[in-house]
């Protein structure tokens, strides 16, 4: 367990004070963003920051002058600040200072004051058992040294990144394991830039439980499969990476529908490919701009603001679903057809029987995929019965992207 | 703010100015108004900022930072991108007595701390605000704030410029009885006689005076306190006086030919020009004290 403080850390003074405390992590944000310019606006959600900082409009966003430099060149000063204070404590690392509420002292100002008059500290200013205090302490440096991109897979993966050839890699991982494959990631945009390398180069195979964020930004040409489960916000901001899950487990034990990944799979992912053999959670393929999805089942409020690519579901839907959704095209193969529209948020999107030729194939290559990559039994008795079962698949649209499609058909049929 | 984008759509627009060749024909106001178009647009151009600065007035190094009575800025811009400019007059009146004397010659510290000006062009809040008093006027919704109850209490106020017609009109309104003294021959000090016309028409100035004794404060003019009646006096018939009579000495230039012909201070330029025009303005004396004053000699 490690104990958390925020709220207006400014100074060096203040973190040295929440330390005595007792706090272990220290988070910043108002001043922070002050030094990059904020202005205390209070228009984060109107899209009408006019620092540029709190938008995406191109014009607003011309009036950013922050600075990167300016918050390192602050929180320099907030660590020179605490130096200070932790030398004339006598204190030579931050650990020792942890809880050391003996040094504190009530200000005089506090019975003066009316209301600071009648506080009782006393609880705040306890002093904790000396085990507790000086227990060993994991710094988010470590963490991030101990990270499975940086200690396993990069070294092991040199020679893809290097001269592109194909590397395949088999390795436990374990829920502690967080945004495996990101760094990664970072390493082939860096060296191949966007489009990254041929598909499947970089081929990891994990077996266990994988932690947040797993694949999140993966790149072209990334391909990670676990045997297992995955934790929240698997597949995030996915960037033409390929990920695919499958439980662990023997088949007879294996439902279908059971959750096998977490929370806000695929949130803002712009491109590439996901199969999950199993369920996901809640808000499946939030945002998401490209990628084409497999999964049997999602929770409440999937591919809710979705605003491109193609997302099959083999299975329930939670409520809410397509709620703001502006984009892309979402299959269901539905047994209730009735309870699928009811779950589902019309405000935007059409309900559609599949007809159209090309459409149809495409969700089968979706489809024979993903029975060739997870084993999908589900996949495999839809396209066993394909001419039956693709009569069962609810087409859900929105109706915006629908008349979009059909001018840029009527436009290509021009240009022939 | 009742639009949120305004300040992206338009830009800072200021108020039109008469041409100078129409300008020298005579001592009228050079400054045109908007066009309700104008008004809808430049009052939506304010973002009704989480953290304004314009209303705050605060005292920084010596000058002032914001608006130093403290004006509802973002509340009026807001009720005038409505048009609701009744509303928004109530609103103004509420922190300022003399909008039209602000509206017009303040130096608008507001704009100068307008946070768009932190990387554009300011919302034009001084000629929004002068608007509002206007079609106040216009519409006859400024009426004389007569107390329903009287204190008892009568104030001597000497001096009848900006601070004594306010600290006059606020006393008036809490329900004393209120005399303010003039040396001059016309109320209104700095206003009537600092000011020169084509920035403060001198009939804007009687309109406030107007409203003023109609809401029951007493103007004695041609007095000078200390000369044709006495402090001792005053303290004995009134029960509080309050001196508002500003810098009275103005401070000198040491340089070579300071004492040439035809040099004079601004203040009794200004006074000599407008009592001028008064009466037949032929004679325009020269200057120099002060870039302003210097300025308005020029116009």
């Amino acid at each position: 367990m490690r104990l958390e403080t925020d709220g207006k850390m400014m100074t060096g003074r203040d973190v040295v004070k929440a330390a005595l405390l007792g706090a272990e992590e220290y988070g910043f944000s108002t001043a922070p963003m002050v030094i990059l310019g904020c202005i205390l606006m209070r228009a984060c959600h109107l899209d009408t920051c006019p620092v540029g900082i709190a938008t995406q409009n191109p014009e607003l966003r011309k009036k950013f002058e922050g600075n990167a430099d300016h918050v390192v060149n602050y929180m320099r000063f907030v660590a020179e600040e605490m130096r200070e204070i932790m030398a004339k404590l006598g204190v030579r690392t931050l650990d020792e200072l942890i809880g050391r509420t003996e040094l504190l002292k009530v200000s005089h100002k506090k019975e003066a004051h009316p209301k600071a008059r009648q506080l009782n500290l006393e609880p705040i200013l306890h002093h904790t058992d000396a085990a507790w205090l000086s227990r060993e302490r994991v710094h988010i440096n470590e963490y991030n040294d101990g990270h499975l991109d940086k200690t396993v897979i990069i070294p092991k993966v040199e020679t893809a990144l290097e001269r592109g050839e194909k590397v395949e890699l088999d390795l436990p991982i374990e829920n502690t394991n967080r945004t495996v494959g990101t760094t990664l990631g970072f390493e082939v945009s860096k060296r191949f830039g966007e489009e990254g390398l041929p598909e499947d180069t970089i081929d990891l195979r994990f077996t266990g439980s994988a932690g947040q964020s797993f694949g999140a930004f993966v790149p072209q040409g990334v391909t990670m499969r676990v045997k297992g489960d995955g934790n929240d916000y698997v597949g995030k901001g996915l960037s033409g990476g390929k990920i695919i899950f499958q439980p662990n487990l023997p088949s007879a034990l294996h439902r279908m529908e059971e959750v096998i990944i977490g929370n806000v799979a695929l949130f803002g992912a712009t491109s590439g490919e996901a199969y999950i053999n199993g369920g996901a959670g809640e808000r499946f393929a939030v945002r998401n701009s490209g990628v084409h999805a497999v999964v049997e089942g999602v929770g409440d409020n999937g591919c809710e603001y979705m605003t491109g690519g193609r997302v099959a579901v083999l299975g329930g839907i939670g409520k809410n679903f397509a709620a703001g959704m502006s984009g892309g095209i979402a299959y269901i193969w539905a047994s209730d057809e009735k309870e699928i529209k009811k779950k589902c948020n019309r405000e935007l999107v059409l309900f559609e029987r599949l007809d159209d030729h090309d459409e149809i194939n495409e969700l089968k290559e979706m489809l024979t995929k993903h029975v060739k990559y997870t084993g999908s039994k589900r996949a495999k008795h839809i396209l066993n019965n394909w001419e039956a079962s693709v009569k069962q698949f609810v087409k859900v649209i929105p109706e915006e992207y629908k008349a979009m499609l059909t001018k840029e058909k009527e436009q290509e049929k021009v240009v022939q | 703010m009742g639009y949120l984008k305004g300040f992206m759509d338009f830009n800072r627009k200021d108020q039109d100015v008469r041409d100078p060749i129409e300008r020298i024909k005579s001592w009228e106001e050079y400054v045109i108004r908007f066009s309700d178009q104008d008004l809808k647009e430049q009052s939506s151009r304010c973002m009704d900022c989480g953290t304004p600065f314009c209303h705050t007035g605060a005292e920084w190094d010596g000058a002032y930072v914001g608006c130093p009575v403290n004006n509802f800025i973002p509340e009026w811009n807001e009720l005038v991108s409505e048009e609701n400019w009744e509303e928004a007059l109530r609103r103004l009146e509420e922190t300022n007595n003399f909008p039209e004397f602000t509206g017009r010659v303040c130096p608008a510290p507001c704009e100068g701390s307008c946070t768009l000006a932190i990387n554009d062009d300011p919302v034009t809040i001084k000629s929004i605000e002068n608007e509002i008093i206007e079609r106040g006027f216009d519409n006859n919704w400024v009426e004389a704030k007569v107390p329903e109850n009287r204190t008892g209490q009568h104030v001597a106020v000497v001096g009848s410029g900006p601070a004594g017609l306010a600290a006059a009109d606020q006393l008036n309104e809490m329900g004393h009885r209120v005399t303010i003294f003039e040396r001059d021959d016309r109320p209104g000090g700095l206003l009537m006689y600092g000011i020169p016309n084509m920035k403060l028409d001198k009939e804007t100035v009687d309109r406030r005076i107007d409203v003023m004794k109609k809401s029951g404060i007493e103007f004695t003019c041609n007095t000078e306190v200390g000369v044709d009646i006495t402090r001792e006096e005053l303290n004995r018939e009134y029960d509080a006086v309050i001196m508002c009579t500003g810098a009275q000495d103005p401070r000198d230039t040491p340089i070579e030919n300071r004492d040439s012909q035809g040099i004079h201070f601004a203040m009794e330029y200004l006074t000599a020009a407008t009592e001028a025009l008064e009466t037949d303005p032929k004679d325009t004396p020269i200057t120099a004290e002060g870039k302003k004053c210097y300025r308005n000699w020029w116009r």
